[in-house]
């Protein structure tokens, strides 16, 4: 960034208002180009502020900072509730001119106060900017002039490290927040501003939010997902949660291409706000992949058919199942029959296949893991006959592997392997996970391959493998994997399941459609609005992302629903400020290398009650319980609330939220 | 693990904080929010700040002394002139959006906020912040929340949570307008069961009864109204906290001297109602155990008649149709007394000094009235008694003890007597089912296997003759009255004969007695004591042979459980439950509300019209 003119940052003072400094300047990327034909003129934060014009007002922009915490303050705690409003205050007296400047030492005296006696982030935080300006650029403290009082203006946007890691950014402190205060359905309804399938986030999310949590520095991260998890199911599992229909305000209608999370979410999000909505889904029931591929012992179907199915019905969308792009269906006919947009969620179902020899995908005892996790699908909620006995050997290391082999347990074989080419340490599924599917008998085999199918008659007997061992570390300090010569071996087996990954299945989309697909079939989108190459057709989650988590699906229908009523509404997609404010934060990793300041008191993660392993392994009933509200309320206390806020002061104003 | 404390070396455990290391070395720091009873460290007032070096540092940490732990080798100081400052800033803040109308204030005078701010030399408030004010609840609830003089210590919330497990209260509003408020919107939606302890831990004046003590004084001063008092069994072990006695005083004579000095027309005691509830809901659990109708649970606390009613409601046929004794002591004034002593029903008005806030809901009940008039017209807790008597001029200290002059409902027994303790009521049952069953009294009267102080007991009892020997449960709290409940739904317990008290301790803890700042019950055991003195120093000691009983059935009720006394003295419940659907657009206008947009308007309105 080359045009600072002064400022604090990490602690260190930049000072170019007589030329250049003497140290190299912070260098944080996206603030110059935040707005295009609108100047960045300063950026506020936490960890300080940087000035980038010089007639800049100083006092303004922190009078907007802490009217912003102000508002942000949740009010338990003394010095925040009162402190914050207190510097508002006195920062707009003196921004105004009201007050001379004496009262710049008090701002000083409460600002500090109010950031070393705070109970959460946002009182803790807010103020140390507005420190260090008093501190070191006193003299840049002056009244607002009439031409700073038009051309500044400031957007505001409040977050938090495991917000910003979600990739659908939900608010997790403000549900913690709802849980502990007791306001279970509040805390949903937050998670339910985003998307509608909190009861099954809440149980099979990867949560990224937790590995964001800056609670992991003292004990563990907050349970997050449990929280979630907890709040949803008061309401779910007890039969409160209902929607009415909501009054129909535009008569554009939308086409939803795919019932899964991506779709539901979408579909959800433009019911709410007045759109009619039809899905369409090659399946007979809701839930995509989280229907398909997450085994009801980790997510019951019930609970997943209330959250999608039901809630899509009680806004009234409409559902068309058995339809499937491709198949008589096509987005030219979609456009053509009065759909004003159309969203492309059709996933990412294709089970990829090995590529060793003598695989042929109809061979009998072989099998993709997503076409498995099907057919054990079918069977569980449909009564299809699906007999399985004898060795089941499962290749891949991801959450789908770990379907795949709890599901073969519960389906009845009598012994499950697992295999994996690198190491435990090395295997991307859930830790949980890894340790749940040994404790039901699962047989692991690290640091093996595959190499080839023993056929006979068309009927798979052994998997051929080859033992592997890693290789010294690479310049980046990772550890690949070889194949030790010599070491191939044969392992019997009755069924050989692929879980090595899916892709996007071909021939969904017509060349002549004018929807541009990578050399992955995944469909091309702008990521910051998710429209494709066709106007008025947008598409998000796995056929676009390629096999993802449900979260990204989520956020990805969450965003495309924002795209589409902006398009419907506005014949064009604007890109909101936080998005951009969001890439920003992500780019220059400004939540990331915090550290505790004060010491905590150590509290014990919680943990969920879980189905005993002998109990659970021969059948699909739910494994994880929900945590007792008296476990949920103290989980909630472990919660620091590290929310921060970052304030872009622009020479005129955002669209959207500015003031 | 050690380190220092104003140069003191101390000794502590891993994860103990600094407040309780300074505690046990008798070294005092402010606090306000915190209520160690409860274990109830909710970090929001800010006041308890130390200054602490760690280590190898020379920078000085300013931290709360309630969330923060003692870490090996560090030194703290708790009155440097610094911390000193900072925490009377705290304090100041603390008061500046207080509404600090003390004079108006249920808790003036005896208030735990005024005590912190004492306690750090606050001495002068320089802002004020009183916008987010709103005048308290209206209405007819027992208890009433002014969020003007809340100071967000949540411990309502805690206590409702972790005692009585009833988790009525939730967290609400945003910034300046933070405080609680019932959850599910309303009254009866809520799981509340008016038990009042929301108030006991109050740490001001935010949580109160709702004061009718002028309705009282109007009454008094009305030449044309009878007024008729009849006071508690625990009223007279608890008032005298109010003036300053030792915890446990018995001031019945000044209490009876104090109503006659104000002007009471009758004055009668709920002991004798008590009694009278023995001998009904006793001759009724005698024909339930001889119908081998299954349990039977006692029906004089009111909280408890809510939560089942809105809990439990399948337990609703296992209830004493027997009112409680404030509803039978109410009944009989307005036929038995009215009657023998001709007086005009219409015109007497009947007020009772309980230790509950939960009767005041009670009195209001239409099982518990005549045409639409009540039995009982005005419940006052002892905490509003108190302020009645000090309308007088009064001090129960100095007054000198009087008697009952009444001929007809004043005489109690000892069972009546220990009516408001955990394990009484049924120690008083016991003592006259014996007599029933056996003709002849229960030898040494004491049943001592009944008395005691966990939150649920349970005893057999040989009662003899066709009876045999009974279960019997007493419970005292809502926790472990829904762990009890629980048992007997689900048959893993069996018991003949239940006791129920919803505030831990029984009557003489309740929710309406005299608040004790910074602890919880703290002289449960010494008013547990001065009724077991009172019951011992009576004659008689058994209900059935209380002489005024007596003569009330052989003038006018007949015999217990008659026709007549089942339709004076009996009534029933209404299963009513609570709860309400997920309301998720309120939710999300709530959100809203907190986000930006709408409150950065409204901030800026405040802002250019400061308070």
């Amino acid at each position: 960034m080359n045009n600072l003119i002064y400022g604090v940052w990490n602690g260190e003072v930049y000072d170019c208002r007589r030329g250049e400094a003497s140290k190299a300047t912070p260098s944080l990327v996206g603030l110059d180009d935040f707005a295009p034909h609108n100047k960045t003129r300063a950026f506020v934060a936490d960890r300080g502020f940087l000035i980038f014009e010089r007639d800049t007002s100083l006092i303004k922009a922190f009078s907007q900072y802490m009217t912003q915490a102000a508002q942000e303050s949740c009010g338990r705690c003394t010095p925040c509730r009162v402190g914050t409003q207190r510097l508002r205050d006195l920062l707009w007296e003196f921004a105004e001119d009201q007050a001379d400047e004496s009262i710049l030492d008090e701002i000083e005296a409460i600002a500090e106060h109010v950031a070393n006696t705070s109970l959460c982030g946002i009182g803790q935080s807010t103020p140390r900017a507005l420190i260090a300006a008093l501190r070191h650029f006193r003299d840049e403290f002056k009244p607002i002039s009439p031409a700073q009082a038009v051309f500044q203006h400031s957007f505001t946007y409040t977050t938090a490290p495991c917000i910003e890691a979600c990739p659908s950014k939900v608010d997790v402190p403000r549900y913690i927040d709802g849980v502990r205060d007791g306001k279970f359905d509040f805390a949903l309804g937050v998670v339910l501003d985003n998307y509608p399938m909190a009861g099954a986030c809440g149980r099979v999310c990867v949560r990224f939010c937790e590995s964001a949590c800056r609670r992991a520095m003292a004990e563990a991260p907050v349970g997050i997902r449990q929280i979630k998890r907890f709040a949803a199911d008061q309401a779910i599992t007890n039969n409160r949660l209902h929607f009415s229909k909501p009054a129909e305000k535009h008569d554009k209608s939308v086409a939803v291409i795919g019932a899964g999370p991506a779709g539901i979410t979408c579909a959800y999000r433009l019911l709410l706000q007045g759109f009619k909505v039809d899905i369409f889904d090659a399946q007979q029931a809701a839930g995509g992949m989280a229907s398909i591929g997450i085994p009801s012992y980790r997510l019951p179907k019930d609970i997943l058919k209330k959250e999608t199915e039901d809630v899509v019905r009680e806004l009234g969308g409409q559902f068309y199942y058995g339809k499937a792009l491709g198949d008589g269906l096509s987005v030219d006919d979609l456009l053509k029959n009065g759909y004003g947009a159309v969203f492309l969620a059709y996933g990412a179902s294709q089970g990829t296949h090995f590529g060793i020899k003598n695989e042929y995908p109809d061979l009998d005892g072989y099998i993709t893991g997503v076409d498995f996790l099907f057919k054990v699908y079918q069977h569980v909620e449909a009564g299809k006959t699906f007999n399985l006995d004898g060795d089941v050997v499962v290749v891949g290391g991801g959450n789908v592997a770990m379907d795949c082999v709890r599901s073969a347990r519960r389906m009845g074989a009598k012994n499950v392997h697992l295999l994996y080419r690198r190491t435990e340490e090395d295997m991307p599924a859930d830790r949980e996970e890894i340790v749940a599917a040994r404790d039901e008998g699962v047989l692991y085999h690290f640091l093996t391959n595959p190499t080839g199918l023993v056929v006979d008659n068309r009927r798979v007997k052994a998997l051929e493998l080859v033992k592997m061992r890693q290789t010294e570390r690479d310049a980046k300090g990772r550890r690949n994997v070889e194949a030790i010569e010599g070491s191939t071996y044969t392992m019997p087996s009755d069924l050989v399941i692929a879980a090595i990954g899916q892709q996007v299945e071909r021939n969904v989309l017509k060349p002549g459609e004018g929807i541009e697909l990578d050399r992955d079939n995944c469909v091309v989108v702008d990521p910051e609005t998710l429209e494709t190459t066709r106007k008025g057709v947008f598409a998000g989650g796995d056929c676009v992302l390629k096999p993802q988590t449900l979260v990204h699906a989520l956020g990805h229908g969450e965003r495309a629903a924002e795209s589409i009523a902006d398009y419907l509404l506005n014949g064009a997609v604007s890109i909101k400020p936080e998005y951009r404010m969001q890439e920003v934060l992500k780019k220059n990793g400004l939540l990331k290398d915090e550290c505790l300041e004060k010491p905590v008191v150590f509290r014990p993660r919680v943990v969920s009650p879980e189905l005993d392993a002998v109990a659970r392994s021969r059948n699909f009933d739910e494994v994880e319980h929900n945590i007792s509200k008296e476990a949920a309320y103290e989980e909630t206390e472990r919660c620091m609330r590290c929310y921060r806020l970052y304030s872009l002061v622009t020479e005129r104003e955002l669209a959207g939220n500015a003031s | 693990m050690k380190a220092r404390i104003n140069d003191k070396e101390v000794h502590f455990e891993p994860n103990q904080t600094i407040l309780e290391a300074a505690r046990a070395n008798g070294i005092f720091i402010p606090t306000l929010c915190e209520y160690h009873d409860l274990d109830h460290t909710p970090g929001t007032c800010r006041v308890c700040l130390v200054e602490v070096r760690q280590p190898g540092s020379d920078e000085a940490q300013y931290l709360t002394s309630c969330n923060t732990p003692m870490t090996e080798n560090s030194a703290v100081r708790t009155m440097t002139p610094k911390v000193q400052e900072m925490r009377r800033f705290q304090m100041e803040m603390a008061m500046s959006d207080h509404n600090e109308d003390c004079a108006t204030c249920t808790r003036q005078g005896d208030c735990e906020l005024i005590d912190a701010a004492n306690s750090t030399g606050l001495k002068k408030i320089r802002f004020h912040y009183t916008k987010a004010w709103m005048p308290p609840e209206a209405g007819t609830k027992p208890v009433v929340y002014d969020k003007s003089r809340c100071i967000r210590c949540y411990r309502c919330i805690a206590v409702c949570r972790k005692v009585q497990d009833i988790d009525a209260l939730e967290a609400d509003g945003w910034g300046p307008t933070a405080g609680v408020r019932l959850k599910a919107g309303t009254y009866d939606a809520s799981p509340c069961v008016s038990c009042g302890q929301c108030v006991m831990v109050c740490p001001t004046g935010a949580m109160s009864e709702r004061d009718q003590v002028q309705e009282v004084v109007d009454y008094i001063a009305d030449p044309d109204i009878v007024t008729v008092f009849q006071t508690a069994p625990a009223i007279r072990v608890d008032l005298g906290d109010e003036f300053g006695l030792p915890p446990g005083s018995n001031v019945e004579g000044q209490i009876i001297a104090a109503l006659r000095r104000i002007g009471v027309d009758v004055i009668l005691d709920t002991n004798f109602g008590a009694d009278l509830v023995i001998m009904e809901e006793g001759t009724e659990v005698l024909g339930r155990l001889k119908a081998k109708a299954g349990p039977t649970f006692t029906s004089c606390c009111p909280a408890w008649i809510n939560y089942a009613e809105k809990h439990y409601p399948e337990i609703l046929p296992m209830i004493s149709s027997t009112r409680s004794p404030q509803a039978v002591m109410g009944k009989m004034i307005k036929t038995y007394l009215a009657e023998k002593r001709a007086i005009d029903p219409a015109k007497i008005r009947v007020v009772s000094i309980m230790p509950c806030t939960a009767k005041k809901e009670e009195a209001a009940r239409k099982a518990l009235s005549e045409n639409g008039v009540p039995d009982v017209d005005i419940v006052l807790t002892v905490r509003e008694f108190a302020r009645l008597i000090r309308r007088y001029g009064l001090d129960v200290g100095r007054l000198e003890p009087s008697t009952y002059d009444d001929l007809l409902m004043s005489e109690y027994s000892g069972a009546g007597a220990i009516f408001a303790t955990t394990g009484g009521v049924m120690e008083a049952a016991v003592r006259t089912l014996y007599y029933v069953v056996n003709g002849k009294e229960l030898e040494g009267i004491e049943v001592t296997g009944l008395r005691g102080f966990e939150n649920v007991r349970s005893a057999t009892v040989e009662v003899g003759g066709e009876l045999g020997s009974i279960r019997l449960a007493i419970c005292h709290g809502l926790r472990g009255t829904r762990k009890l409940v629980e048992a007997v739904l689900s048959g893993e317990e069996k018991f003949d004969f239940i006791e129920v008290m919803s505030c831990p301790g029984g009557c003489v803890d309740g929710g309406g007695t005299p608040r004790q700042k910074k602890s919880y019950i703290p002289f449960a055991k010494k008013r547990q004591e001065a009724l077991f003195t009172l019951d011992r120093q009576k004659k008689p000691r058994q209900s059935h042979n209380n002489t005024q009983i007596q003569k009330l059935y052989a003038d006018f009720l007949e015999t217990p459980n008659s026709e007549k006394a089942h339709h004076l003295l009996h009534t029933h419940y209404t299963a009513r439950g609570c709860g309400a659907n997920a309301d998720i657009p309120a939710a999300w206008a709530e959100l809203k509300d907190q986000r930006t947009e709408e409150r950065r308007q409204r901030t800026e309105d405040r802002r250019q019209n400061p308070a």
